[in-house]
Formats: C-alpha cells, sequence, structure tokens
C-alpha cells in the first residue's frame, strides 16, 4: 500500500464530490427535521387520534433500521408507480426517521424545564402566548441544542447508507474506488477523514450555537 | 389480502433472518457492554495517558460512519491472512463501535452519583475497588440501564448494514424475498414488522427500568 | 449493656486528668488552597479524648473543608493531622523533613478509625439498612457477618430504630436516615466521630430526634467534632466551640464564654446576626 502522491490526487476530489453530496443530504434533512420534528411533536403532545397517530410514527421509525426503509421508499415506491431518485429516496427516508428523533429531543427539552417556571408566570400574570415565548421557549431552545448537535452528526453518519440505493455520497465512491483500485487503506482513510473533519465541524457549529443560544443555566 | 401472499409465503424464511439478527447482535453486546465497561471505568479513574488514547478512540467511532469500518474490515480482512469468518468479523466491528457509545453511558452514570456516596464509601475505609465494587458500580449501572437499552436497539437495527457487506441476516434475507417476488413493498414491510417487534420489545423493557430507576432514587 | 460504647476505654480516661491526655486529634498548622483561595490558614487544633468540639461559622469560613481534611476527604498543602499519636494522609519524613503522601491503604486503614455523618445522600440506596451498617465491618475490617449483625442491631437499636432493620434508605425520613447514617459509622469502632452539618438538610421536626442521638453519643463520651448551625445545640453539647471565619480559626472557648462574652468582634457580629434570627 504505497502512499501514492498520484493516486491521492485523483481520489480527494472525486471524494470532495461525494461529501458535496453528503452536506446536501445531511442538511436538508435537518433543516426539514427541525421544522418537521416541532410538528410531529406538537401532535404528538395532542390529545385524541392525532396523539397516537403521531407517538405510533415515533415508535415505527424508531424501532425499524435506516436500511429497510431506505429499501422500502426506493424499491416500493417505484414498484408502486411514483418512483423516487436514490438522493430523493434518501431524504424522504432519514427525514421520516430522524423526525421521530428530532420530535423526541423537543418533547425532552420542554420536559425538562421545571414547572416552577410556569408556575411563576402565571403567578406573574402573562398570558400563555408571552408566558410561552419569553419564559419557556428561549429556555427549551438552550437545553434542545445539544442534544441536535448529536443528532445531525448522526445525520451526517447516516448518509452513508444511502450508498445502498445507489447514490454517490462519500461511502458510494469509496465502494466504486475501492473496488478499481488496489489503494484499499488510501481509499478508505480518505474517506474516514472526510466524515470526520465534516461531524468535527457540525460539531463545532453546535458548540457556538450553544454559547450563543444557551445564557446561564 | 392477496396481496401480500408473497410475504406470508415468505414469512418464514424472513423469521429465519430474524434469528441471525437476534444471533448476530446478542454476539455483539456481551463484548461491546465488557468493553464499554472498561473504558468507562478507565476514563474515570485512568492516568492521562491513557484517558487521551480512550478519548482519541472515542473520537474516531463518533465521527466515522459503521458502514465505512464494516466496509474497511470486509476488505481489509482477506489481505491481512487472519482466518476469521466474516461473522465474527462483523461481529468483532459492530462491538468495538457500540463499546464506544456504551462507555459513555457508563461514564455518565458512575459520574451522576452524588459526592457524598463516595465520600461515605471513602470514610469508612473502603479501598477504592471495594467501593468501586459495592457502592459505585451496583449504582451506576443501574442508572446507566434505561439509556443502555436504548443503545442495544440501535445495535439490533445496525446489524442491518452487515447485509451491505453481503452477511445474511434478516435484511439480506428480504433483499432476496424481494428479488424473487419482486413484491419490494410487502417484504419490505414485513421485514420491518419483525424488527419492529424484536426492538419495540426492548423498548419497553428500556422504559420499564427508566420507571425503576427514577422510583428508586 | 447494650446502649454505651466502649466501657473499657471510658474507664480508663476517667484515670488521667485532662491535660494529661495524649490529644485523640491534632490538627497542626494546616494550611489548604482552592486555586488561588486559601481556603484554610495555619489552623490549628487539639482535641482529647472524649471532648466534644463543635465548629460554628459563617459559610465560607472552612470549616466543613477543615473537617474533610482529618480524614484526607481533601488534600491539604502543609500541615500535619494525627489520630491517637499516627500521622493520617500525610507523614513528615524523619531524616529529610520531606513532607510524603502516605500509601492509599494506610489512609483506608486511618479512614476506618474515624467516623463522619455526611450532609445528605449518606446512605446507600441500594443496600437496606443493616446491609448499610455491617457493608464496612465485613469487608474492611473482615468481622464475621453473624458478629457484625449482632453489634448492627445493638447499635439500631441505640439510636431508635430497630424496627427498621430490613428496610431500604429510601423509605426513611431524613432524620432516620442520618440516625442510621451515625450507627453505620459507629459499627466501625471509631475513635472520634466528624459530623458535618448533618441536620442542615432535614425538614425541621426532624432535626430533634438527629440530635438526641448525638447527645446520647455525647454523653457516653464518644470523641466528636461538630460543624453545625444549630447554636442551642452547640450550647448543650459542647465542650468546646470554635469559631471559624475565613480559614482561621478566630476565637475557641467554652460555650457560655464564646456564645454570650465573646472576646472577638467578628464573633459578636456573626452571633449577633444569630440572635436576631432565632432569638436565642
Amino acid at each position: 500500500m504505497p502512499f501514492d502522491p498520484h493516486f491521492i490526487a485523483r481520489l480527494i476530489p472525486a471524494l470532495l464530490d461525494g461529501a458535496e453530496v453528503t452536506v446536501e443530504l445531511a442538511a436538508l434533512t435537518m433543516a426539514i427535521c427541525l421544522l418537521w420534528g416541532l410538528l410531529v411533536a406538537l401532535a404528538h403532545g395532542a390529545r385524541g387520534p392525532l396523539g397516537w397517530i403521531a407517538g405510533g410514527y415515533i415508535q415505527v421509525v424508531r424501532n425499524t433500521p435506516l436500511l429497510i426503509q431506505l429499501y422500502l421508499v426506493y424499491f416500493g415506491f417505484s414498484m408502486a408507480g411514483f418512483g423516487l431518485s436514490g438522493f430523493a429516496s434518501g431524504l424522504l427516508a432519514l427525514c421520516a426517521q430522524n423526525g421521530g428523533y428530532v420530535a423526541e429531543i423537543y418533547r425532552g427539552g420542554l420536559q425538562s424545564v421545571s414547572i416552577r417556571q410556569f408556575e411563576a408566570g402565571r403567578a406573574l400574570g402573562m398570558r400563555r402566548s408571552t408566558l410561552y415565548t419569553t419564559v419557556i421557549l428561549p429556555q427549551v431552545i438552550a437545553r434542545v441544542v445539544p442534544p441536535l448537535t448529536n443528532q445531525s452528526i448522526s445525520i451526517i453518519k447516516d448518509t452513508s447508507q444511502v450508498a445502498a440505493i445507489a447514490v454517490m455520497e462519500i461511502m458510494k465512491i469509496t465502494e466504486v474506488w475501492v473496488e478499481t483500485s488496489a489503494n484499499t487503506y488510501d481509499v478508505f482513510l480518505g474517506a474516514a477523514l472526510i466524515y470526520l473533519a465534516l461531524t468535527s465541524i457540525a460539531g463545532l457549529i453546535g458548540k457556538l450555537a450553544e454559547r450563543r443560544l444557551a445564557f446561564a443555566q | 389480502m392477496k396481496e401480500f401472499a408473497p410475504l406470508i409465503g415468505s414469512f418464514w424464511y424472513l423469521l429465519r433472518g430474524a434469528g441471525m439478527t437476534v444471533l448476530m447482535a446478542a454476539s455483539a453486546v456481551a463484548p461491546a457492554t465488557l468493553l464499554g465497561i472498561l473504558l468507562a471505568l478507565l476514563q474515570v479513574f485512568g492516568g492521562g495517558p491513557l484517558r487521551s488514547a480512550i478519548l482519541g478512540y472515542l473520537f474516531l467511532i463518533r465521527g466515522i460512519p459503521l458502514l465505512v469500518l464494516l466496509t474497511f474490515v470486509y476488505y481489509l480482512l482477506p489481505l491481512t491472512g487472519i482466518d476469521l469468518p466474516p461473522f465474527w468479523g462483523v461481529v468483532l466491528v459492530i462491538s468495538l463501535y457500540y463499546a464506544a457509545f456504551i462507555s459513555e453511558v457508563f461514564r455518565a452514570g458512575i459520574l451522576s452519583l452524588p459526592q457524598a456516596q463516595w465520600d461515605a464509601a471513602r470514610s469508612l475505609g473502603m479501598s477504592r475497588r471495594l467501593m468501586l465494587r459495592i457502592v459505585v458500580l451496583p449504582q451506576a449501572l443501574r442508572l446507566a440501564a434505561p439509556p443502555y437499552v436504548s443503545l442495544c436497539v440501535s445495535l439490533v437495527k445496525a446489524t442491518s448494514l452487515v447485509s451491505i457487506v453481503g452477511l445474511w441476516e434478516l435484511t439480506m434475507a428480504s433483499r432476496e424475498v424481494v428479488e424473487r417476488t419482486l413484491a419490494p413493498f410487502q417484504i419490505f414491510i414485513g421485514a420491518a414488522a419483525i424488527y419492529f417487534c424484536i426492538c419495540y420489545t426492548l423498548a419497553l423493557y428500556g422504559r420499564h427500568l427508566e420507571r425503576r430507576v427514577l422510583l428508586g432514587h | 449493656m447494650a446502649g454505651t460504647l466502649n466501657d473499657a476505654s471510658s474507664s480508663a480516661i476517667e484515670l488521667l486528668p485532662a491535660r494529661q491526655q495524649r490529644p485523640i486529634l491534632e490538627i497542626t498548622a494546616l494550611h489548604k488552597r482552592f486555586g488561588a483561595v486559601e481556603v484554610l490558614r495555619d489552623v490549628s487544633l487539639a482535641v482529647t479524648p472524649g471532648e466534644v468540639v463543635v465548629v460554628i461559622g459563617p459559610s465560607g469560613s472552612g470549616k466543613t473543608t477543615l473537617l474533610r481534611c482529618i480524614n484526607l476527604l481533601e488534600e491539604y498543602e502543609s500541615g500535619t493531622i494525627a489520630i491517637d499519636g499516627e500521622p493520617i494522609g500525610y507523614r513528615i519524613e524523619a531524616e529529610t523533613g520531606r513532607r510524603l503522601r502516605m500509601r492509599e491503604r494506610e489512609i483506608a486503614a486511618a479512614r476506618a478509625r474515624i467516623g463522619m455523618v455526611f450532609q445528605s445522600y449518606n446512605l446507600f440506596p441500594h443496600m437496606n439498612v443493616l446491609q448499610n451498617i455491617t457493608a464496612a465491618p465485613v469487608r474492611v475490617k473482615r468481622i464475621a457477618r453473624r458478629q457484625a449483625e449482632a453489634r448492627a442491631r445493638e447499635l439500631l437499636a441505640m439510636v431508635g430504630l430497630s424496627d427498621k432493620v430490613a428496610e431500604y434508605p429510601i423509605r426513611l425520613s431524613g432524620g432516620q436516615q442520618q440516625r442510621v447514617a451515625i450507627a453505620r459509622a459507629l459499627a466501625m469502632d471509631p475513635k472520634i466521630m466528624l459530623f458535618d452539618e448533618i441536620t442542615s438538610a432535614l425538614d425541621p421536626e426532624l432535626v430533634g430526634e438527629v440530635l438526641a442521638a448525638m447527645q446520647q453519643l455525647a454523653g457516653d463520651g464518644m470523641t466528636m467534632v461538630v460543624v453545625t448551625h444549630e447554636m442551642s445545640f452547640a450550647r448543650d453539647i459542647a465542650d468546646r466551640i470554635v469559631f471559624m471565619d475565613a480559614g482561621i480559626i478566630v476565637e475557641e472557648g467554652k460555650p457560655d464564654h464564646l456564645l454570650f462574652a465573646p472576646q472577638s468582634e467578628r464573633v459578636r457580629a456573626f452571633l449577633k446576626r444569630y440572635n436576631d434570627r432565632y432569638r436565642i
């Protein structure tokens, strides 16, 4: 496994192309899930059938593997008539699963705000909308940032699974290059380094967000 | 109902796949747990260089997708000449991967013990080993049990990834059936349902443990 | 007689006048720093056998830290502490005068001779009362289990909790838990008992039962160092009261002297604030 600079020179742009797809997929998933997860969390908090459906949805996506969800969307939908591209299938499955996790993160964040805060606000005569926007929400946002950061790192890693449905992100490109060249180590090393870079950046962004949004707890 | 005929016909085959999934997960859980506890203890009590090494390990695991590691070992193993059956190869990788997350969960459990518990044990003249054995670990393990069970659920789902490197378990079995019956929707839903049964049962046990932990402290 | 401690040693103590007895606890020139802050500054204290010393003072004065240094739950930069003549924690090497930290095993053995009761989360929640009390005697001192359990029952009777033998701490009130904690510390047959504000975290109505247990212990001749906020209790139980502020011992003396005719202005100010609140 000689350290072949020519090989590396050809490898890096290819991996970076894959990284572009990875980042697109992950960023879109995170953005959509921030909203979708909120909707699911609100639905889950509601009483009646809506609450049950949301609860069931969360349990189903959390207790089935992402890979099966990917296959189901990609192969299942195309068989049913409306075929989605690999990227679109991946996005749909990733959003479906992570929507459930993000919803639980929101729920945990809300529950962890002490009931005393609610009582204090109401005792001061605040209306519910004021109470939520000025007292509760800032605290929930502060508590929710670290687990969301972790979730975004998880999403970045999960994008590797869409290689199974032929999306040209980092993992797939790694696979292709490993099959067609002898420098197995270099390819994997490159892929590992890029993933480490991406997840570290996500972690740093999370820490920055934490500092900005989280005041003295 | 007749649309689900292909699923009903292959259900027994899928169940055998599920058996392999459970076997794989069970084989990985034991070493992962033991290693996780060891890493947690080493991190809390170990010296500087040991702690740095473990932190480096955790950083790598946290930042690299499991699929990359699995694929890497899959390509690497034949080259090193180690005669390890693929089953144990993937079990090893999954164990090492989850040991990292399990160690974090146990470390949190150990650190969340009130200082007075350490003080009381030390003030009674207990050696560190005795203190760990009868005061710290029993409590830390109880505290860590609910998130630990979550990780076990995650591990079961992760076994689906070995299908991408060609090993046979539930996901691979369902892919085979789909190829044969061309009924991806029904088959993958069936596989999802089987995964759901396994994982949801574990998840319920985890919630039961959570309630017990809350009452006990 | 199942109600009292070590009858043999208390009668031996009565033979010697107080001045000639070797101190059970001797703290000499203790210095401790937390980062840049000097938490203990040249603190010296000697406690004779059977003496009850109560340490009072404002929060942050270092009284809890002092207590925790005694059985090396906290490290300190300089000074020596000796229990019954034996150094604990650090030893001064004879020839070089260097300060050496004792080995963990020696420190653990020394700690076994000191009993300590803490403010909260004292008991081991995953063990029942009997197991809490017998765990250390059986495993540290290697006392036979049956013997340890018999002693445990004696001690529980002494603190009035015989019927709680098989209960888990979570089912006990705070006051009951602290009494069990006292029994647990006593089960190791310590030479001295340390109490770190053990009633501060209790509901007021539960404080009395714990103070009563401590009174009985004092009456039986146990050497005690007590950090507390309970001034009237301090007055009742103490042979000597020590006032600490900002890391030094400001004044010490008999309860009636210190509490009602203190010489130091700081002590007066502290007591005045206390009197204004509680009107003792």
